[in-house]
């Protein structure tokens, strides 16, 4: 078990090594901060003082290495755009953007999961249906056109809910919503699939000819299996709502950190860009290697695997 | 008993209310502002200044210069009593007012003022610093700035929002804090000193009432990044904002339309015009001036500006806004689709010709769609290339671009100034020099005599005119959107300033 | 082994699909349209719609009022011709579309057949790559490519397919890995059969199967992030008409109550997308019932 870990783990470091290269490559590959860092009518002259200022004007390699080396302390740089330290901007707004994404993936799931259970069950009459349609919805509207739309309704044409920014939970609503409608239309297909495919198998079959009550069949015996796929997809999906928050960020003036990403690359501001790319591929990195460790735990082939 | 005592206790608040209350009341209010761009920890400190408006916004409310740009002119004394400039140009004095302090209590002092001077390292730092040989501090409230030759455009640079040279920090602070530790608690001598700042997001200041000017109003500013238009007008809408910047096209239309709101327009100095950089090419069609003057009447300037600016801008026949010193207002081409292909018909061009790409300046894409639409239709064909904004301006200054290129700048300055970067030989952006324009142009930087020297900024830009050059399009305005409870909201107060000014004259309107 | 993995031993192209009850009419004549429309555009779009009348901007369909016939479903804020742009529209997302799956397709396919299959170190060499990719947010990926080369369709096509790749790479070599152990496999080997013979023969027509349902899953998905990208503004490049676009480009009307604008190019995609999902589906069910964790 132990060699399974350290293995898992040798495999996490190299793919975060290979994601700083990859990421602080490309940045340099976007082009020249110093140019949106200067007014328009500035010299030659202007732009290369702010080169050095920022120490863009030493060698790639040696950019990397000042770049790795502070990573080691814990120093991921000063934004070009903000002056301040990075860390402490992606901390400051790492909170918000995992509350969106609770947030929306509470809704996701509250919804999702009860509609795919009542779509399955009542297979092909009025819930299916309309579970159909919310699906269909939420797969095809972008979040931000949702998003805009239940600002001028919610906000301006009813006066219920703030229009934007954060702060009360009042603000949270409709952020998570828009963010959170496509993927409660995924997990409510899901479990509908999965339910389906449950509640036709031998298994439940047999609690039916003992004549168990269809409520507690549908309780006890499908739900806890075709929660199993809904929740691995469930899980990968968090990360894909911080990933494409960015739209839903814009729209409500929300804090997160794909807003920040976002206008660090319109800004090329690198620091930022390489961090929050860093961070958030560690997040993945990170819960992959959990899950593989749970998984090696759970079934004890997986250990023995290669 | 208790009801009584209760009444005199009320009563003797009132009166006291009554006493304090003329002018001079204390702030109250919160006004909040819908900001159309991310709030940046270096508009905290002007020594960061770019060459564009946007820190002001930030800089009027929270530091104050030597000498800035006011409703009373451009060069109002403000930290400064008063300046006078010696008669041979080279030495401008500057007097302190007496009395005035920083947000910590500290005074202003000479110190602070050549300190600020010698720390600055935004935009054209480096022109100041060759420009003036020495920053002599005479007394705790004299300064003497001496240049090495005379240079007609220093108060052009140090006191308008050229530079933020004049704008004055805390000496014993910074030093004390460090300039990172200035960002995250800046200190000024504004009319507001800062609450909270967070990078990006929001930015919240509270009335200082030891500013010499006056004590301000409002008692608390929030300024609230919202980069998506439609979300910062329904803000104004629902109420969650008073003042929401930046607002275009059919929002800012439902915006005036709606009760209760208005929609007021500011005018900096910011001219829209086409840059023809294939001019200097004898090749192409563009060398031909038949060419350029049709493209400059295929252009219906007042539709696309009510269109996009509801008829706010001002369409201009100059890429130098009438505002500035040495300006000349040409009247802007007619709109002439007629004139325009007989023109193009003469030059050789009958059936029209490929112009090639076309660079909208981004974000104003719609606004370049719609010009390219309107040469089209004369046979001036081109292909628009949307770009990404840092890509498009490190693309043109390095002069990659050819074709049509949409270019605007809201830089402060004079006519002579705003020449430089685009037509004179050192300009960033020129792409070709006309040899009597480029003489003009260094004969009039080295004149101290002012008629002269306007004279021939005069007969430069005449002959930008006559040669067709550019096609200017308008002088654009910029819009924004203000709320019920604003009832004075500096507009257009401080000429050639986008944003609310100044700040401690802002007023919200008295709860019924 | 089961009689329905007997059934997908052999190469799904049979007509007989057709014939089987349940296949999905309506799904497949509004996807067939749509491409009718793409291919044709020229023919059936009334206007250039990249060029507009400013005079003409924001005029409502023609049956309400201000509407006028010249322009069936109105024009937008440049004065183009909202019915022309919808038809050329669907060119757009036709090729964007198609093309990103299929080139996402082929690649994650071929990859996840190698690392499935060949295991070892291609294996682990793929799937940290996998890992390292899946990191960088698709929306990430356009803002950079936008950035370098400058907004453009293929821009698109190329972002999607290289982050949609990874997602089949997963999901197929998943799928290997359970394959690798059927009996027709082993036996395959026991025979002599070489590494390439077996993925080519026998492992590739069975996930074909998962590879095109996830392709018209994938259809769906990348329509809907082409009208991310353009909100963002490192979309389809204007001039040129693309749904999303016209759906991000309406949101300055949707104050004004310009409904059409958005309305119209959000029903297109729509109906897209759920022609792209149902039929998504019925392959599915058809092809192979296992495959629910998609």
């Amino acid at each position: 078990m132990k060699r399974f870990i350290v293995k898992r783990l040798g495999y996490a470091v190299l793919s975060l090594l290979l994601l700083s290269l990859t990421i602080f490559l490309f940045v340099r590959l976007t082009g020249d901060p110093s140019v949106l860092l200067v007014e328009p009518g500035a010299s030659k002259e202007d732009l290369a003082a702010v080169r050095v200022q920022l120490g863009l004007d030493r060698p790639i390699w040696v950019q990397y290495g000042h770049f790795m080396s502070s990573l080691a302390r814990g120093d991921l740089g000063h934004s070009f755009y903000y002056r301040t330290p990075v860390l402490e901007l992606y901390l400051s707004r790492l909170p918000h953007s995992l509350l969106l994404a609770a947030a929306a993936m509470v809704f996701s799931l509250l919804v999702g999961i009860p509609s795919g259970i009542l779509a399955a069950v009542r297979v092909n009459q009025w819930w299916d249906s309309a579970g159909k349609i919310f699906a269909l919805l939420g797969l095809s509207l972008p979040s931000f056109w949702v998003g805009l739309v239940m600002i001028l309704f919610f906000s301006v044409y009813l006066g219920w809910l703030p229009s934007s920014g954060s702060g009360t939970a009042l603000h949270v609503v409709m952020p998570a919503f828009a963010l959170g409608w496509y993927f409660a239309a995924a997990h409510m297909r899901l479990t509908r699939s999965a339910m389906l495919e449950v509640l036709g198998s031998e298994y439940v079959k047999l609690a039916r000819l003992k004549g168990l009550p269809e409520a507690l069949v549908i309780a006890k015996h499908a739900f806890k299996n075709a929660l199993i796929p809904v929740l691995t997809l469930a899980g990968i999906n968090l990360v894909v709502m911080v990933n494409v928050a960015v739209v839903v960020e814009t729209v409500f003036a929300w804090p997160g950190v794909g807003r920040l990403l976002y206008e660090g690359i319109s800004f090329r501001d690198f620091p930022v860009v390489q961090a929050t790319v860093l961070i958030g591929g560690a997040m993945i990195v990170i819960v992959n290697f959990f899950v593989d460790v749970l998984y090696a735990v759970i079934d004890p082939r997986i250990r023995y695997e290669r | 008993m208790l009801r009584t005592r209760m009444f005199g206790l009320i009563g003797s608040a009132l009166l006291m209310c009554a006493i304090a209350a003329p002018a001079g009341a204390a702030p109250e209010g919160t006004l909040t502002y819908g900001v159309h761009v991310t709030l940046a920890a270096r508009w905290l400190d002007p020594a960061e200044a770019e060459g564009l408006i946007t820190p002001f916004m930030v800089y009027y409310a929270i530091h104050d210069a030597l000498v800035k740009p006011m409703p009373a002119g451009a060069n109002t004394p403000s930290l400064a009593e008063s300046w006078s400039a010696s008669k041979d140009g080279l030495t401008y004095e500057f007097v302190l007012r007496k009395g005035v302090k920083f947000h910590n209590d500290d005074p202003v002092t000479a110190e602070d003022v050549k300190f600020s001077f010698d720390r600055y390292k935004g935009a054209a730092a480096k022109l100041l610093k060759d420009r003036v040989r020495e920053v002599q501090i005479v007394d705790g409230t004299r300064l003497r700035f001496h240049l090495k030759e005379p240079w007609p455009d220093f108060m052009t640079f140090y006191g308008t929002s050229a530079t933020g040279a004049a704008w004055i920090v805390p000496k014993k602070y910074v030093e004390k804090v460090g300039d990172d530790g200035f960002k995250k608690a800046p200190v000024g001598a504004g009319p507001y000193k800062v609450v909270s700042f967070t990078p990006g997001v929001e930015l919240v200041m509270e009335a200082f009432d030891g500013y010499w000017r006056k004590t301000p109003s409002v008692k608390r500013l929030v300024f609230r990044s919202m980069p998506e238009e439609t979300t910062r007008a329904a803000a104004l809408k629902k109420g969650d904002v008073d003042i929401a910047y930046l607002l275009t096209g059919p929002v800012a239309d439902n915006i005036r339309k709606t009760p209760g709101l208005k929609l007021v327009g500011a005018r900096p100095p910011g001219v829209f015009w086409i840059d023809l950089p294939d001019q200097w090419d004898p090749k192409s069609p563009w060398h031909d001036l038949r060419v350029r003057q049709a493209a400059r009447h295929a252009i219906d300037r007042n539709a696309i500006n009510q269109a996009e600016t509801l008829g706010f801008s001002l369409p201009t026949g100059s890429i130098i806004p009438r505002s500035f010193e040495f300006a000349v207002a040409f009247e802007p081409p007619a709109y002439d689709p007629g004139k325009a292909k007989k023109l193009l018909a003469e030059a050789g061009y009958p059936n029209g010709f490929d112009a090639g790409d076309f660079y909208p300046f981004p974000p104003y894409d719609s606004m370049g769609e719609a010009l390219a639409g309107y040469l089209q239709a004369v046979g001036i064909r081109a292909r628009i290339r949307t770009m990404e904004r840092a890509s498009f301006l490190t693309a043109w200054r390095e002069g990659k671009l050819k074709g049509l290129i949409v270019g605007i700048t809201g830089a402060s300055g004079n006519a002579a100034t705003r020449l430089e970067a685009y037509v004179s030989k050192g300009g960033i952006y020129t792409a070709g020099v006309i040899p009597e324009v480029e003489d003009l142009f260094q004969r009039q930087a080295r004149e101290l005599d002012r008629a002269k020297r306007e004279t021939m900024v005069r007969q430069i830009q005449q002959i930008l005119h006559d040669r067709a050059m550019q096609i200017p399009i308008y002088e654009l305005a910029f819009l924004w959107g203000v709320g019920p409870r604003v009832e004075e909201a500096g507009v257009d107060q401080i000429k050639g300033f986008a944003y609310t000014g100044p700040y401690e004259d802002l007023r919200l309107k008295r709860p019924q | 082994m089961n009689g329905t993995r007997a059934a997908s031993l052999t190469m799904p192209w049979r007509f007989s699909w057709l014939r089987v009850e349940g296949f999905p009419w309506i799904p497949a004549i509004i996807i067939g349209v749509i491409a009718l429309v793409a291919v044709f555009a020229n023919v059936l779009a009334p206007y250039n719609p990249e060029i507009g009348v400013l005079g003409d901007r924001f005029r409502p369909p023609a049956w309400q009022a201000g509407g006028s016939e010249a322009y069936l479903l109105g024009t937008d804020h440049v004065g183009r011709d909202v019915l022309s742009r919808l038809i050329f529209g669907a060119r757009v997302s036709v090729v964007v579309g198609f093309t990103a799956v299929i080139v996402a397709g082929i690649l994650g396919t071929t990859l996840g057949i190698l690392s499935g299959y060949l295991g070892g170190w291609v294996d682990q060499v793929i799937m940290r790559v996998t890992d390292a990719w899946l990191a960088i947010p698709a929306l990430t990926y356009a803002i950079f490519l936008a950035a370098v080369v400058g907004p453009s369709e293929w821009n698109i096509v190329i972002i999607l397919a290289a982050v949609y790749w990874t997602r089949y790479a997963r999901v197929i070599r998943g799928e290997v890995l359970s394959l690798r152990e059927r009996d027709y496999v082993r036996l395959a080997i026991v025979a002599g059969c070489s590494k390439k013979t077996i993925m080519r023969r026998h492992i590739l027509p069975n996930v074909l199967n998962s590879a095109i349902v996830l392709g018209t899953l994938m259809l769906g998905i990348v329509i809907v992030t082409e009208a991310a990208l353009s909100f963002l503004g490192v979309g389809v490049p204007p001039p040129k008409p693309a749904w999303g676009l016209m759906l991000a480009d309406g949101k300055k009307g949707m104050m004004a109550g310009y409904w059409w604008l958005t309305v119209l190019p959000g029903l297109c995609i729509m109906f897209m997308v759920l022609s792209a999902n149902l039929l998504g589906d019925w392959l599915r069910v058809k092809l192979d019932p296992q495959l629910r964790s998609l």
